[in-house]
């Protein structure tokens, strides 16, 4: 195995909301976002990691964050050995020449007013890199490289299209012959067939130079054609880490399966391939769910050991309870429509007909049926077989009292999850590993499981590498 | 045998800037099926977008539809139109474009529906999602009681508006049954909750919600023809599953045609009957779903095929289109093969623009390539460096041509 390049253990970036002086003499409390929350990987030198996520999930802000260009909140980074977050002077100036950068848009992320030419030189000017005569004899060399031509040394970005402006970004990066290039969406605001005409560009380069590269992408199909090992992150969490060929043939993740699942393949057959479409948006990082971050649009979460349940019944009552929790059922919509629907109280405004002391309300005792068959069908899309809509119905019973707690305790005590109490971590020393309690899971995190009390065992629904229950 | 909803006939669109003339759609005919999904595939600049904009006259100055007919098959606006505008009518077909203004706008939600890339810009961010909605729904409404008339039909939202609204509660422009209908258009594009979402504004909604909103919106006038542009651009991809899903149930649920516009071949591949390939202004290769992706003749298809990663296996080389793509500026344009100096079959006859040949495929294969009609020769090949003197006086232009176009209202894509 090849030596580690760089070493990335629980980088953790937090962005503050609400945290100004003025936000503070209030009083308030600063919101955090999580966007790198405990990330650890090793990129080998040669190789090239692909980090794949969609948008959100906080891949841009780790490359930023382990190159410095962004401070981190904890962790660490090592770079050849020497720990990134704590140099400066010239041992950072000296890092930042060996760790290089190449962003999206290559509208944005060039000078206007500066020609190309004098974009390339840059860096070589900041660190004094030879003579004048030679930075610019390198430049020429560097524009020929990445195939532009040398005599557009003097034109300026907006005469150049997506593409090329792409090879400068790229010359750029390459001006001060780095070791790591982090490349961040290198190709997504390119077309198809400019996109592999950089993708050619980036895997010769690799070559000639030995290049080590980080490839930031949305794009699975990318990542797939260029990098060797691939890490899959969601929600500011890394949910696996493994060889490409593994990643994309035998994906153990839930996540990961339903991501490439996702993607429209360009061939015939396509419209006959049957997909399960992962329902629900990703979570908010200002909030982020607990346990397993993607438990939420999970379609494998898995059920207390003592409840027999099907999935898609579970994956309904988890959705249901995930509502009661976050308060985001519209109760007075749905006494309004049973109002409605009584002939003798037409024209009484609903708050007539509630009295202030919820416990004690004919109305809402009177009507508490139809209250929860109007919330039955408007939150369930499955049915629910027999002694689970029970449970469902005497939650929703609570909220004909808008007793939002009860609802939510009679719930979680039938149905919670191991899923929602411990987070998963990934395995450690395999070259697979994958963060999810469908697998075996490490020591750290089975004590957790063992001291949350939740019934639900490891070992038991692990289909896969060696099972050991706890 | 299906018939004809829409058929399209040399349209030609352009932008007057101020550089010049810009050829966004040049001579581009089809025929859209009824009940089919139509996919015109193209990068960014091939005028795909613009085409869209052009069927429904949506097209904004600088730019303007200067030839062509655009043919919709409706009986009944036919029997209309044939007093006002007869020579419009032909047959159970008008051409729209022949039609009175207000007529052609009468058009737009009953007739021709649009989704656009952007949901977030395309809703208005002041108003409840699901009075949006309804306000389509009745305009629907009111325009089936008064047909044709884009009169009653229209509102504003001026200071006097709001006041009267205010004075004067239930005199608004909604009713009760276009709310209530809108809250069922929610409900069919699968927002969960829906009479609670739709009391949300727009920035309550995430991005896939959005677009399903947009969606129920483009229903909410039971349109014949659903004009989708890149509807899942701006989407994840397990977000755009679940579009892609919802479309084509509602597709299949409802017989609606659509006409779907993107730069993503996985998209046309799962949505899609047939296919246009767009390059350049005009449609090159179009056919069935098999021939453009199993037996493409247009070496432009090929090159773009080619320029795939493949997710299913790890694959060597990519092939791509070198090169960049052309201006579409008048004055640069010559009259030739627009691809020929991209392509690696060009050859002396290609300096002359080849008119559509018949590809080998189904009988709605054809392409605009001499390839499409005899072999390969390769005695007639044009020199390596024939473009390459062109090329090199004329990159500043190009480009400028490009930003210009896509400036207009050619979507850059994402």
């Amino acid at each position: 195995m090849t030596e580690s390049l760089l070493e990335v253990r629980d980088l953790e970036k937090h962005f503050y909301e609400r945290d100004t002086l003025v936000d503070r003499a209030l009083g308030g409390e600063p919101v955090s976002i999580q966007a790198v929350d405990g990330v650890s990987f090793d990129v080998r030198e040669g190789e090239t990691l692909g980090l794949v996520g969609e948008s959100g999930c906080g891949k841009s802000t780790c490359g930023e964050t382990l190159l410095r260009l962004q401070d981190p909140t904890g962790g660490t980074v090592r770079f050849d050995g020497e720990d990134v977050l704590d140099l400066s002077g010239d041992d950072l100036r000296s890092f930042r020449r060996n760790a290089q950068v190449v962003f999206q848009d290559p509208f944005s992320s060039l000078d206007p007013r500066m020609t190309v030419g004098a974009t390339v030189r840059q860096p070589l000017d900041v660190h004094s890199v030879g003579t004048k005569a030679e930075r610019t004899e390198r430049v020429r060399e560097l524009l020929e490289r990445v195939g532009l031509s040398s005599d557009q040394y003097d034109r300026y970005p907006h005469e150049f299209s997506g593409g090329q402006r792409q090879r400068i970004g790229i010359a750029r990066a390459l001006a001060l012959e780095p070791d790591f290039i982090v490349l961040d969406e290198p190709t997504s605001a390119l077309d198809v067939s400019v996109q592999a005409q950089i993708l050619n560009l980036l895997s010769d380069l690799q070559d000639e130079f030995d290049l080590t590269y980080l490839l930031i992408s949305h794009d699975l199909s990318v990542i797939r054609h260029i990098s060797d090992r691939v890490a899959v992150m969601y929600l500011g969490e890394l949910v696996e880490v493994g060889p490409v060929a593994d990643i994309f043939e035998s994906p153990k993740h839930p996540y990961t399966q339903a991501l490439l699942e996702s993607v429209p393949r360009a061939s015939t057959d396509e419209r006959d391939r049957e997909i399960e479409t992962l329902s629900g948006d990703v979570p908010s990082p200002r909030n982020p769910p607990s346990g397993c971050r993607f438990r939420t649009r999970c379609p494998s979460v898995i059920p207390p050991e003592d409840v027999t349940i099907d999935q898609r019944e579970y994956r309904q009552i988890m959705d249901v309870r995930e509502r009661i929790e976050s308060r985001e059922v519209d109760l007075d919509s749905a006494w309004e429509y049973v109002a409605d629907e009584q002939p003798s109280s037409g024209g009484s405004s609903l708050r007539s007909l509630l009295g202030d002391d919820v416990r004690e309300d004919p109305f809402r005792e009177r009507h508490a049926e139809a209250f929860v068959d109007r919330l039955e069908e408007r939150m369930l899309d499955v049915e629910l077989s027999g002694s689970h809509a029970q449970t469902v119905r005497s939650a929703l019973h609570e909220l004909c009292y808008e007793d939002w707690e009860r609802a939510a305790s009679i719930l979680a005590e039938e149905y919670e999850s191991v899923c929602e109490v411990v987070s998963p971590a990934l395995q450690d020393d395999r070259t697979h590993p994958v963060a999810c309690h469908l697998y075996d899971q490490p020591d750290s995190v089975t004590a957790n499981v063992a001291d949350a009390d939740v019934s639900a065992p490891v070992g038991d629904t692990v289909r896969t590498d060696g099972a050991e229950s706890d | 045998m299906p018939r004809d909803l829409l058929s399209v006939r040399d349209l030609t669109t352009r932008f007057f800037t101020q550089e010049g003339q810009v050829n966004a759609v040049e001579k581009v005919s089809f025929d859209v099926e009824e009940g089919e999904v139509l996919g015109i595939v193209g990068e960014s600049g091939s005028g795909k977008s613009v085409t869209a904009l052009s069927l429904v006259d949506l097209v904004e100055d600088p730019g303007r539809i200067v030839d062509g007919e655009i043919n919709y098959r409706n009986s009944e606006l036919a029997e209309s139109a044939s007093e006002n505008a007869p020579d419009a009518v032909d047959g159970d077909f008008v051409d729209v474009r022949k039609l009175p203004e207000r007529h052609r706008r009468a058009l737009r939600g009953p007739d021709f529906a649009t989704i656009f890339q952007d949901p977030a810009s395309s809703l208005n961010p002041s108003l409840p999602v699901g009075e949006q909605i309804a306000e389509a729904v009745e305009v629907q409404r009111r325009a089936s009681a008064n047909p044709r008339s884009t009169r009653s039909r229209t509102q504003s939202y001026g200071l006097g508006k709001f006041l009267l609204g205010t004075a004067l509660p239930g005199q608004g422009y909604l009713t009760e049954e276009s709310k209530a209908r809108a809250i069922e258009l929610l409900e069919l594009v699968g927002i969960p909750d829906p009479a609670e979402r739709a009391e949300a504004l727009p920035h309550e909604y995430s991005g896939g919600m959005l677009q399903r909103a947009m969606i129920a919106q483009a229903l909410a006038g039971e349109p014949e023809l659903l004009i989708a542009d890149e509807p899942t651009t701006a989407l994840d991809v397990t977000i755009q599953a679940q579009i892609l899903d919802i479309l084509g149930d509602i597709q299949e649920e409802t017989g609606m045609t659509i006409l779907l516009i993107t730069h993503n071949l996985g998209v046309i591949a799962r949505m899609c009957d047939r296919v246009g390939v767009m390059y350049a202004g005009e449609i090159v290769e179009r056919g069935s779903l098999e021939d453009v992706f199993d037996n493409p003749v247009h070496p432009y298809t090929q090159g773009l095929l080619g320029s795939i990663p493949d997710l299913e296996s790890a694959g060597g080389r990519l092939q791509p289109i070198e090169g960049n793509v052309p201006s579409l500026l008048d004055q640069e344009m010559e009259d030739r093969c627009y691809f020929a100096d991209r392509c690696p079959n060009a050859m002396e006859e290609c300096l002359e623009k080849p008119p559509e040949f018949p590809g080998p495929g189904s009988p709605d294969h054809a392409a605009k390539c001499y390839l499409a009609d005899h072999p390969y020769e390769p005695e007639q090949a044009l020199p390596e460096d024939y473009f390459d003197d062109e090329s090199s006086d004329t990159t500043v232009g190009r480009d400028d041509g490009k930003d210009d176009a896509s400036g207009e209202g050619v979507s850059a894509d994402d």
